[in-house]
């Protein structure tokens, strides 16, 4: 780790060997060709990150983004290379959160915390401004499973950013709850992305949301590093190139909904 | 090995925590509430001395207190393994968002399922003065005891819950093997007087839970030590199951995501 990085990715490489899960049976007839197919979803990328940093990744689907970034988080190392985050806690924000559904929202947000790396205390200092972000008011109280898909994302969003880790991973969820939520959502990552403390990192498929809250873009092509600069020349380049791979491309719903929500950020 | 007491405690907290729910969760909907941690192993208790008493009409001196001890160790380690088979697969929405190291999960369900046999076992000392047991300084050797079934039933989840990502049927032969254990093991009756010679001595050599079981009765109710020397080879086996389970697990934890 040198000087203010606080992210460093050195050739990582990631395969996926398709090892499904089979039933035994299956297995012991086919012990002799146990050929394992592999998929190498990222293929030795290099990058550093220094701290107050926001880095957006791009590229088309398959090209490794998610999978980078679940290793950033530590949820599966690296077949090959190195990550190294130093002391820094880390929170990754993706479709589909990891809760306990028979806990309670409570008991969920004090798991998540001290998943996240931090004390009792520290959460019992948080839970309040937490509960009151998520607007999930007396359910709090209730299993996770009595929530409402809304609810549970909500949720999700509001440990992640008041919990404030040092590095924020954002796989795909500006677009969480109601109008009103995305709304409070969006500002309240900028406020943290103007917070020079934070580092963050989002995934996303809208050139727009990449381009207003983005410092940096780094653009992943087939599992590796296609382009890694300034936001404005990466994107120009990128969209050139999706130009060129799909002229008629239309906006997808999802994206011309997070535009707006920017606009309307910017008046 | 360092990694893994470094990884227990920071990860203490959390497991604490994590127990701590899931018992409240477990009770939250229901009447009786707490009590059922109680009523729960007094009423499987009475169901089998029922089966003894009644059906095959053959009892041993204490006998509610003797299927007590059995059946709390019994079901202490066969929750703890059955849960382990699909813990990764009940866990998938945590694991597939933070890092956590995976036997995390094992012994979070130990603390559970624990809690749950010291109640049990406060049941067994209410019922030592009803019943007149005479109780001597053995029961202190019921901590070697203790200790073996715990390190047993860690080494027997962390490998099981491993194999259990890649194989998904290991949970219906694991229920089935369990179910053998259980009448393998002596739980309602005295393997040494109903099992003919020599097969009683072979059951408690190659069934620890036979072993652990017939042990702990030795200590409560028949004034005498443990199997020491059985009890020390089991232990030894379990060290080296609880070893092979956790490097098992750290070597092969970062690909369940991918296969899950």
């Amino acid at each position: 780790m040198t000087g203010k990085n606080v992210i460093e990715v050195k050739d990582l490489r990631i395969r996926y060997k398709t090892i499904k899960a089979e039933s035994i049976k299956k297995s012991l007839f086919s012990l002799r060709k146990s050929k394992l197919e592999e998929f190498e979803a990222v293929k030795g990328i290099s990058f550093s990150i220094e701290k107050g940093e926001v880095v957006g990744l791009i590229g088309k689907n398959g090209s490794g983004k998610s999978t980078t970034l679940r290793s950033i988080a530590g949820i599966f190392s690296p077949d090959e290379g190195t990550i190294d985050i130093g002391d820094n806690t880390i929170s990754l924000l993706s479709i589909g959160v990891g809760f306990n559904k028979e806990l309670t929202g409570k008991d969920n947000i004090f798991l998540s915390g001290l998943l996240l790396g931090f004390t009792e205390q520290q959460i019992k200092d948080k839970y309040k401004e937490i509960v009151k972000f998520s607007e999930l008011g007396n359910f709090i109280n209730a299993p996770v499973r009595t929530y409402s898909s809304g609810m549970y994302s909500k949720l999700a969003f509001s440990i992640s950013v008041i919990m404030e880790t040092d590095i924020i991973l954002i796989d795909e969820v500006l677009s969480v709850g109601d109008i009103k939520f995305k709304r409070k959502s969006l500002k309240k990552i900028k406020e943290l992305i103007s917070d020079s403390s934070r580092t963050v990192m989002i995934v996303s498929h809208s050139i727009e949301t990449v381009r207003k809250l983005c410092t940096r873009v780094i653009w992943l092509h087939e599992g590796q590093l296609r382009m890694d600069g300034p936001t404005q020349e990466v994107l120009e380049a990128y969209e050139e190139f999706m130009t060129e791979l799909e002229p008629e491309k239309k906006k997808t719903k999802k994206e011309k909904r997070e535009e707006k929500l920017l606009q309307y950020l910017d008046e | 090995m360092k990694k893994f007491i470094a990884n227990v405690k920071r990860y203490k907290s959390y497991m604490i925590y994590s127990a701590k729910a899931t018992l409240k969760g477990e009770v939250a909907g229901s009447r009786l509430n707490w009590l059922w941690w109680i009523l729960d192993p007094f009423l499987f208790m009475l169901v089998y001395t029922f089966m003894a008493l009644v059906v095959f009409g053959k009892g041993e001196p204490y006998f509610p207190v003797f299927v007590f001890i059995g059946l709390n160790m019994y079901d202490f380690f066969n929750r703890t393994v059955t849960r382990s088979v699909r813990a990764i697969k009940r866990n998938k929405g945590v694991i597939s968002k933070v890092y956590l190291p995976k036997y995390v999960l094992v012994l979070t369900t130990m603390l559970v399922n624990g809690f749950k046999m010291l109640v049990a076992f406060a049941l067994v000392v209410l019922m030592i003065p009803i019943y007149r047991v005479p109780l001597t300084w053995h029961v202190i050797e019921l901590i070697p005891v203790f200790i073996t079934l715990l390190l047993f039933t860690f080494g027997c989840s962390c490998i099981v819950m491993n194999i259990g990502v890649f194989f998904s049927d290991l949970a219906n032969v694991i229920t089935v093997l369990l179910r053998l254990v259980f009448y393998m093991s002596g739980i309602f009756y005295n393997i040494l007087n109903r099992v003919p010679a020599p097969y009683d001595n072979v059951l408690l050599t190659v069934n620890p839970m036979a072993l652990l079981i017939q042990s702990a009765r030795n200590c409560v109710l028949y004034q005498t030590n443990p199997y020491y020397g059985l009890l020390g080879a089991w232990f030894a086996i379990s060290v080296v199951l609880c070893i092979v389970g956790v490097r098992m697990i750290q070597k092969y934890e970062n690909s369940y995501v991918k296969v899950i």
